[in-house]
């Protein structure tokens, strides 16, 4: 039986499981709201290419109108927290608009997976504008599902004129876009494609020097030698780091604004997008000097794909780091009455100690295969560095991780043999779909073009990684961090007994997205989020640690056998 | 209380400013071959930077 607005009453037990896994309070809806669709927009839209039959909604385009009450709805919570914090109202949820919405979600999706497959008949303009409505018909269900109207009503009468100047805000911000596509679009308007120019100069500066045949074609964006040569497109030009780095900052001021003094911090912007721009050009000059001299293709394209990403997480460390070491940017220590509460209180909110241990491997090993891409490029020879990073890090913190429960029992291995056995099995049971799905991998072509020494060496390390230091860096991250992380600060106190359904699905669908090999890639997120539970479904249930890196250690171990057995170089 | 919402001001017209210039950078722009930031290298990226993140954000032993 279900009340009008859905709410569950005795009958649906699903729904009501649902419901206490919700937030209950008016503020975490609103977070749980902002969450949800972030992850379905990702879902539904993303890679959906530069096709403008996909943008259309009323003739519009909604990738641009689409970001007014994205900026009203994040400036709404960011300004209002406190006041909707501090509403303390009891909010029901609707399970009849939230089946509604999730058959809206349905089709939009269904209508995405058959453009992504190339149906003709999704093509036309009208499935776009039909496709457009039934995705805000299902987000407007789902606000009202997790949020009753009455308590938006609520909402809004608490936070006063909030609504009208997030609003405003929003408009403003769609506005400002407009003058930010001038930094890099190439027209012939004089201020149109200056972050352009001023690259390519910059660039050319900085070769000239190592490069006496370096030439320089400004009107085409060019540069490079006779040998190898680049276009310094809009995207290259640095504008891509710049918006990151930019959201990165804003964030983080919001987020920590109690422990950074102000307005001290906000110098801290243009260094950042300063050391970003030169960063790009440091890639950029890189690029041209390596494939220039000789370096293949190949690298090329790992170090290009690598190298972005590697210099957006140093510049966002180095900004990270230093709101919170120089002391002229943070708030003083040592003082007495209100700054002294707000840095004890900041100190408490600071994560465990023990997480050193629990997340540093698995970083290493992200950081070393970020390193070994970057110059290895199609074949990662330096994936050994993987091995020794992990390995590395569990030495230095063996102290620590001796402190967990290392025993196991056979469920561990059962769950590892039915892990393998869920792994291999879309590749079995549907091959055609999994080759167009991931394609044919070059792998096994490539060790074989290897002496047998360093072929053997390679598998050697391949195995030890998969067998030894991966599945026992990321139990620690995802099983021992995030999954208890998810219940406590003091993630550490938490016993693996009683960990909850929320923190082990969440935890798993994280896992799940490491696994992929790229942002579309459902099939093996479905895979590594299934694992993941199978993992820490085995924990949970004997409560020990052992249980969950042994069972993640036989299926992988499972899978090496069946890839050298089989030569199945996909699985890896 | 001016300084506080001159402050709150400043950083949403950053977050606004940084969402624009992604925002646009990655669906108008017309993405090159070869971006500068690979989006398909998102996930293992944004890892890495929580996760560091998380680690410098250790609390001081008592």
């Amino acid at each position: 039986m279900t009340t009008p607005h859905g709410t569950s009453t005795g009958k649906s037990s699903f729904w009501l499981n649902l419901n206490s896994l919700l937030p209950d309070h008016l503020l975490g809806r609103f977070y749980f709201l902002l969450a949800t669709v972030a992850i379905e927009y990702l879902f539904v839209f993303a890679g959906r290419g530069q096709n403008a039959n996909h943008h259309g909604f009323l003739g519009i385009v909604t990738d641009a109108v689409g970001q007014i009450p994205i900026f009203a709805y994040v400036v709404f919570l960011g300004l209002g927290h406190s006041r909707l914090k501090a509403l303390k109202v009891k909010v029901s949820f609707g399970s009849l608009l939230f089946a509604g919405h999730l058959l809206c979600m349905a089709a939009v999706f269904a209508f995405t997976s058959a453009v992504r497959q190339g149906s003709s008949w999704v093509q036309f303009d009208r499935f776009s504008y039909a496709k457009s409505l039934i995705y805000v018909l299902g987000t407007l269900l789902l606000a009202w599902a997790i949020i009753p109207l009455g308590d938006w009503f609520q909402a809004a009468r608490a936070t006063g004129r909030l609504w009208l100047y997030s609003l405003l805000a929003g408009v403003g911000g769609w506005l400002l876009g407009i003058p930010v596509l001038m930094l890099w679009y190439s027209t012939s308007t004089v201020q149109s494609g200056m972050l352009q120019r001023a690259t390519l100069y910059a660039v050319s500066v900085v070769l000239r020097p190592f490069l006496p045949s370096l030439f320089v074609d400004p009107a085409a964006f060019q540069i490079g030698t006779p040998n190898y040569s680049i276009i310094i497109a809009g995207g290259c030009s640095g504008v891509e780091g710049f918006g990151l780095v930019i959201l990165f900052t804003s964030l983080w001021l919001w987020f920590y604004r109690k422990e950074i003094r102000f307005p001290q911090a906000f110098l801290l912007i243009p260094c950042a997008l300063g050391c970003s721009w030169l960063l790009n050009i440091l890639r950029l000059f890189a690029l041209i000097l390596i494939v220039s001299d000789g370096g293949s293709q190949a690298v090329e394209a790992g170090f290009h794909t690598q190298a972005g990403w590697i210099s957006f997480i140093a510049v966002a460390l180095g900004f990270s780091l230093a709101t919170q070491k120089i002391p002229w940017m943070r708030v003083r220590s040592g003082i007495e009455g209100a700054a002294g509460a707000t840095e004890l209180h900041c100190e408490d909110r600071r994560e465990s100690p023990a997480i050193r241990a629990y997340l540093v491997p698995f970083l290493l090993i992200l950081a070393a295969a970020s390193l070994s891409r970057a110059v290895t490029g199609n074949f990662d020879w330096l994936y050994p560095l993987r091995f020794f990073a992990a390995a590395i890090a569990l030495i230095y913190f063996l102290p620590e991780l001796k402190k967990l429960n290392w025993r196991f029992g056979w469920l561990g291995p059962i769950a590892g043999a039915t892990v393998f056995l869920i792994w291999i099995a879309p590749s079995r049971l549907m091959p055609f779909w999994w080759a167009h799905q991931h394609g044919v991998s070059h792998l096994g072509a490539d060790l074989a073009a290897l002496s047998p020494a360093a072929r053997w060496s390679w598998i050697t390390f391949r195995v030890a990684a998969a067998v030894i230091t991966v599945p026992i860096a990321e139990e620690l991250a995802f099983r021992g961090y995030l999954a208890r992380r998810f219940i406590s600060v003091e993630f550490d106190r938490v016993s693996f007994s009683s960990l909850t359904a929320l923190s082990i699905f969440l935890s798993s669908a994280v896992f799940g997205l490491e696994h992929m090999k790229n942002l579309m890639d459902w099939p093996y997120w479905t895979l590594g989020t299934l694992a993941g539970l199978a993992f820490a479904a085995a924990l949970r249930r004997c409560g020990r640690f052992g249980d969950a890196v042994i069972a993640h250690a036989f299926s992988n171990l499972l899978l090496a056998a069946w890839v050298l057995g089989l030569g199945d170089w996909t699985q890896w | 209380m001016m300084k506080s919402r001159l402050k709150s001001a400043l950083v949403i017209l950053c977050f606004v400013l940084g969402t624009c210039t992604v925002s646009h950078a990655m669906v108008f722009g017309g993405r090159p071959a070869r971006p500068e930031i690979d989006p398909s290298l998102a996930i293992s990226g944004i890892t890495l930077l929580v996760g560091s993140l998380a680690v410098l954000r250790v609390r001081r032993k008592k």
